[in-house]
């Protein structure tokens, strides 16, 4: 009777689903960025395009940490880890995102990077730390969501953290635009879509593959 | 989700931990309870590489009862500090295995009969450790109270009526601090955390509480 089998071990239900290919762990990516002068224009084109017209776009306000776990042996590059906390629904779990290596493929359309996205309650900061994670920078980031299919689309603009209670200051004069889908592995129809979406914004923001090892070696402030 | 309490129920000597179940089965069914499927609960641990500075251990835990999360308590000196997350949260940790290795030869499991007697559920655990044997634990919950504080003496009585006066029942170490605090399922691993790193220390059969 299958209600009085022993039920599967996580592991064993984890690993079918890697088996059935299942898991969304592949992060296709195009960024860019619009002027804040011009970013009205691209809302207003994107309204248009995108599927959620009539609820109008979702607006999110969420603070990121990023933090680098090195191999103390370094034979392997060291690991990214994310954590995002919505700022404007403070009850939601943190966001706790992996980022491994962009895999460099010229002829890619987009950027492709092995991405786990995991849902997190509890001291995730302590455990983070005390894991031998440490924080690189944080940021705010605070802008529209739009959907188009499996495509999701962000225009947002990046802040500083503030040190006191004073208002938080922009990192720049301008919008980061993201266009990303998150599939299973193996699914590079994708990044065609992505780009014949990207062209159509073409006249206002130019979404492009960025090289994540030429911006590695120049200094973060 | 109620007020669980995880205890050990010692292994006579020349008896088998089958004996053990199959004996508090029957008193539970003679109490009128009924089976409702099985359950499990395990617990892989990970160390940290010895370069890393003081070792520390990761434990990830997952039971059938919250079949979408995955527990995980991180064990640095004297503090344990808890996430809870999405099943992912184990692809996470076979990302980082160039730096936190698992010990599988240490994996423990509790499994076996989850009953349910009136606002009691009681799941009769066998505790095997990379499959061998290692003892039984009995969960018992009481599900309409969130407060180990308030019903701590009901648990305890029913405990006792369950194993008979030879068993000691003792509120578990978990527990002594948050007898005011609503109860979560974290506890629960806490207790079975507990546990498990004392069946890991004892070698053979855990005779003792």
């Amino acid at each position: 009777m299958a209600a009085n089998a022993p039920p599967m071990t996580a592991t064993d239900s984890l690993s079918q689903a890697v088996k059935a290919n299942i898991i969304h762990n592949q992060e296709y990516l195009l960024q860019g960025s619009v002027l804040d002068s011009a970013v009205e224009v691209l809302l207003h084109r994107l309204r248009g395009l995108c599927d959620n017209v009539d609820a109008g776009p979702e607006t999110f306000d969420d603070q990121e940490v990023c933090f680098i776990l090195r191999d103390p042996n370094q034979q392997a590059l060291p690991s990214m880890l994310r954590v995002r906390k919505a700022l404007d629904a403070r009850d939601m779990p943190y966001q706790l995102r992996y980022i491994g290596q962009a895999d460099g493929e010229k002829n890619r359309p987009t950027v492709l990077r092995s991405v786990l996205d995991i849902a997190c309650s509890g001291m995730l900061f302590e455990f983070l730390n005390e894991l031998g994670c440490r924080i690189e920078y944080e940021y705010s980031v605070k802008g529209y969501m739009f959907r188009k299919g499996r495509m999701k689309i962000t225009v947002a603009k990046v802040f500083k953290i503030p040190q006191s209670s004073m208002a938080p200051e922009p990192i720049s004069q301008s919008y980061l635009v993201e266009l990303s889908v998150l599939a299973p592995t193996g699914q590079d129809a994708i990044g065609e879509d992505m780009r014949a979406f990207a062209d159509q914004l073409r006249p206002l923001v130019q979404l492009d593959k960025i090289d994540y090892k030429r911006l590695s070696h120049m200094a973060v402030t | 989700m109620g007020v669980t309490i995880l205890q050990q129920y010692p292994v006579p000597e020349n008896k088998t931990g089958t004996f053990v179940i199959d004996l508090l089965t029957k008193r539970l069914l003679a109490l009128g309870a009924t089976q409702q499927g099985q359950f499990l609960v395990d617990c892989e641990s990970y160390l940290s590489l010895p370069q890393m500075g003081p070792t520390k251990t990761v434990h990830v835990l997952h039971n059938s009862e919250q079949p979408a999360s995955v527990f995980s308590i991180l064990e640095s000196g004297s503090k344990n500090i808890h996430v809870v997350a999405d099943s992912l949260f184990d692809l996470l940790m076979m990302k980082l295995s160039n730096i936190y290795t698992s010990k599988k030869q240490t994996k423990m499991e509790s499994k076996g009969t989850r009953l349910e007697l009136g606002d009691f559920c009681v799941k009769l655990g066998s505790v095997t450790m990379n499959q061998s044997f290692k003892g039984v634990l009995i969960e018992v919950e009481y599900r309409p109270c969130v407060m180990a504080n308030a019903v701590w003496g009901l648990l305890r009585e029913f405990l006792q009526g369950l194993l008979g006066p030879s068993v000691p029942v003792q509120p578990p170490q978990h527990f002594l601090s948050r007898m005011n605090e609503i109860y979560t399922p974290i506890d629960t691993i806490y207790q079975y955390l507990e546990h498990f790193s004392a069946f890991r220390k004892s070698t053979g059969l855990r005779s003792a509480v």
